[in-house]
This record gives C-alpha cells, sequence and structure tokens, in this order.
C-alpha cells in the first residue's frame, strides 16, 4: 500500500515536471520568436529604408533612372520573400504596388510624381513594423 | 507575433469569464477553460488556413499560446485549491432535503423547468424521489435518489405552476382547471400563487407543493370524475 502510494506521487511529480518543461519551452519559444520577429522586421524595414532615401535623393537631384529604380526593387523582392512569413501579406502588397509605380515613374522622367509615391513608400516603412509592437493601440 | 500573443491571452480570459458568468446551462461536461479552448482552436486553426494573407505563422504561434495557457490552467486546477473555484468553478447543490434551493437555480441561470429536464434525463420524474441533486462544476447533473424512489414516481407529474405562473399547456393535458388548484392552494394556507415557486400533480393525485423560501410538501388529492394519467 506504501510501496503504490509513493509510486502514485512520483507519477504526479513527473507529471507536473513534465507539464512545466512543457509550459517553459512553449514560453520560450514564443518569447524567442517574438523577439527575433520584432528585430527582424525592424532591420528589414529600416534596410529598404535606407535604400529608398538613397533613390529619393538621386530623384530630387534628378540624376536617377530606371536602373536605380529596378534596382531598388529588386532589393525589395529578395526582402520579401523573407517577411512574408511574419507578415500579412496585404501590407506587403501595399509597397509592392507603390514601388512598381515608382520605378515606372522614374524610368520615365517624372520626376515629381515618383517623389510622392517614395515618401508614401518611405513612411509605410516607418509606420508598417510598427503596427505590430506590442503597443495598446496595436493590441485593442 | 508578441501581439498575437496578447491578443489570443486577452481573448482567452474574457471568454473564460464570461463563460464562468453564464453559469452551468452554458457547459457540458467540459470545465469552463476546456470549453474556451474547444472554441478558440477551430477558429484560430481556420482562419489562417482559409485567408492566404495571414501567415500560417500567426496561426500557429496563438494555438501553441492557447497551449501555453491550457497546461497553466490545468496546473492551476489541480494544485492551487481556491483558484481552481474560481476558474472551474463549484458545484451548485440545487435539491436538498428541504427541495428545490431556488437561489443555487438563479446563480446558475437555471430555472425549475431546466431542473426537471435534468431530472427527467438523469431518470428521476418526480422532485420528491431525489435527496440531492447538484449541478457539477462542468455542468454535469447528479442527483441521490430516496431508497424507495420507484415507489415515489408510478406516474408522469406534470409542472402546473411554475415560479407563480399557471402552465396552461398542462393544465389542458391533465384536464384539470386553476380552480381546482386554487383550492388546494388554499387548503395549504397558500394565499397567492405568485408565491408558489413549483406546484405538479401526478396521475395518482399526488401534488408536491412549494412555496418560495419554505420547505416543499406532498399531498394526495382525489381528482374530479376519478381522473388519472
Amino acid at each position: 500500500m506504501a510501496m503504490r502510494h509513493a509510486l502514485e506521487t512520483r507519477c504526479c511529480i513527473l507529471h507536473m515536471v513534465k507539464s512545466l518543461t512543457a509550459i517553459l519551452v512553449a514560453a520560450a519559444l514564443l518569447i524567442g520568436l517574438g523577439i527575433f520577429e520584432w528585430f527582424f522586421v525592424q532591420n528589414e524595414f529600416s534596410g529598404f529604408r535606407e535604400e529608398l532615401e538613397t533613390l529619393y535623393e538621386k530623384v530630387d537631384d534628378g540624376t536617377a533612372n530606371g536602373e536605380d529604380a529596378k534596382a531598388v526593387q529588386t532589393a525589395w523582392e529578395t526582402r520579401k520573400e523573407h517577411l512574408h512569413t511574419w507578415i500579412p501579406h496585404s501590407d506587403i502588397s501595399r509597397i509592392d504596388d507603390y514601388m512598381s509605380e515608382t520605378v515606372r515613374l522614374v524610368a520615365e522622367g517624372n520626376f515629381t510624381f515618383a517623389l510622392a509615391k517614395l515618401e508614401i513608400l518611405m513612411h509605410l516603412t516607418k509606420c508598417l513594423p510598427d503596427t505590430y509592437s506590442p503597443a495598446i493601440e496595436n493590441i485593442f | 507575433m508578441v501581439l498575437v500573443i496578447i491578443r489570443t491571452a486577452i481573448i482567452f480570459i474574457t471568454l473564460l469569464i464570461i463563460m464562468r458568468l453564464m453559469g452551468k446551462r452554458q457547459i457540458g461536461e467540459m470545465q469552463p477553460f476546456e470549453l474556451v479552448i474547444t472554441l478558440l482552436i477551430a477558429e484560430l486553426a481556420c482562419i489562417p488556413m482559409s485567408d492566404a494573407s495571414i501567415p500560417l505563422l500567426y496561426g500557429i504561434i496563438a494555438i501553441i499560446t492557447i497551449y501555453v495557457l491550457h497546461e497553466i490552467m490545468t496546473l492551476v486546477d489541480l494544485k492551487i485549491k481556491p483558484l481552481k473555484s474560481l476558474i472551474s468553478g463549484k458545484p451548485s447543490l440545487v435539491i436538498n432535503k428541504n427541495g428545490i434551493d431556488d437561489y443555487q437555480l438563479k446563480r446558475n441561470n437555471l430555472d425549475v423547468s431546466d431542473l426537471i429536464e435534468s431530472l427527467r434525463t438523469a431518470g428521476f420524474f418526480a422532485l420528491d424521489s431525489v435527496d440531492y441533486a447538484l449541478y457539477e462544476s462542468n455542468g454535469q447533473f447528479s442527483a441521490l435518489p430516496k431508497e424507495d424512489y420507484e415507489n415515489l414516481q408510478t406516474s408522469l407529474p406534470f409542472v402546473i405552476i411554475d415560479n407563480g405562473t399557471y402552465n396552461r399547456k398542462n393544465l389542458e393535458l391533465t384536464g384539470l382547471d386553476e380552480e381546482f388548484f386554487n383550492a388546494i392552494l388554499q387548503k395549504e394556507g397558500v394565499k397567492k400563487v405568485k408565491k408558489v415557486l413549483v406546484l405538479t400533480a401526478d396521475g395518482t393525485g399526488k401534488i408536491y407543493l412549494q412555496v418560495k423560501g419554505e420547505k416543499y410538501r406532498t399531498t394526495h388529492v382525489t381528482y374530479p370524475n376519478g381522473k388519472t394519467w
């Protein structure tokens, strides 16, 4: 009887340890992924913003050509392949649309409209990562 | 992603509170937090699956969050007794030796008809055939029958007065009228029908009467023209 009780107690403790381990592992996984996502998304968007800023300066100077805009678009295409895993695809497609318009406008030499599109793109690269941050306005 | 985790936890806790507030009527054979998980998991799995614009990871993260919350709730449920009653609730004793406990019924958003239905499902047709009946924390119904309960339910009882109101359909079925039962109430010293919590009548003439806030009583009457059912 005493042996059975000891066995049951041991099973109970083992089950509790198993549950606690599972909770800790899953919680660590979630926190780890959360931190990784935060840095990854911020890093990708800030890198893209720097490329956009360079293009903006060139367009503003009137020295940009279609090749420059196309290079930024190609770089974005590479970035977005990774971003698809982490953020809603509708947000990515907004950038896709503006980027395509910018390439066309720069290639045609329509710099005034191209600057407007680039400003929208730069604004998006600032505000989009913030919409995934755990701020009160995003939670509710 | 952190956003998904926080939002999932908020929805989980909100649903759990609502389920606990709704009482035992909404729960069926599950603890409240298990029901909440059942409700959430299906949706969490479906949305990223059907909507291609949402990364699949969002669904996976939310499901893992639910799993963590489930494990925490299970541990709390098993190890911390004061929190157990807060999360899962307590059994409610709805019938005791004094009869129906109206307060406990109301606390669980139930009425006498629900109780009678649960009794019938459990195999007890007369209210006086059980000494105790309770709704478990998972919504299941348990009853402790009287020793000779089979002799107490030889005919199907009809609810004639339910919470101070005559049940017209059952009156029609019995072929009796309000006057007949008003006379019984008068004889039992009950001045107003509104004070009656429940009155049932079975085919043998047994009347079960419980006035609000009082102990139940049973009496035998003879129906007009020797009517039985």
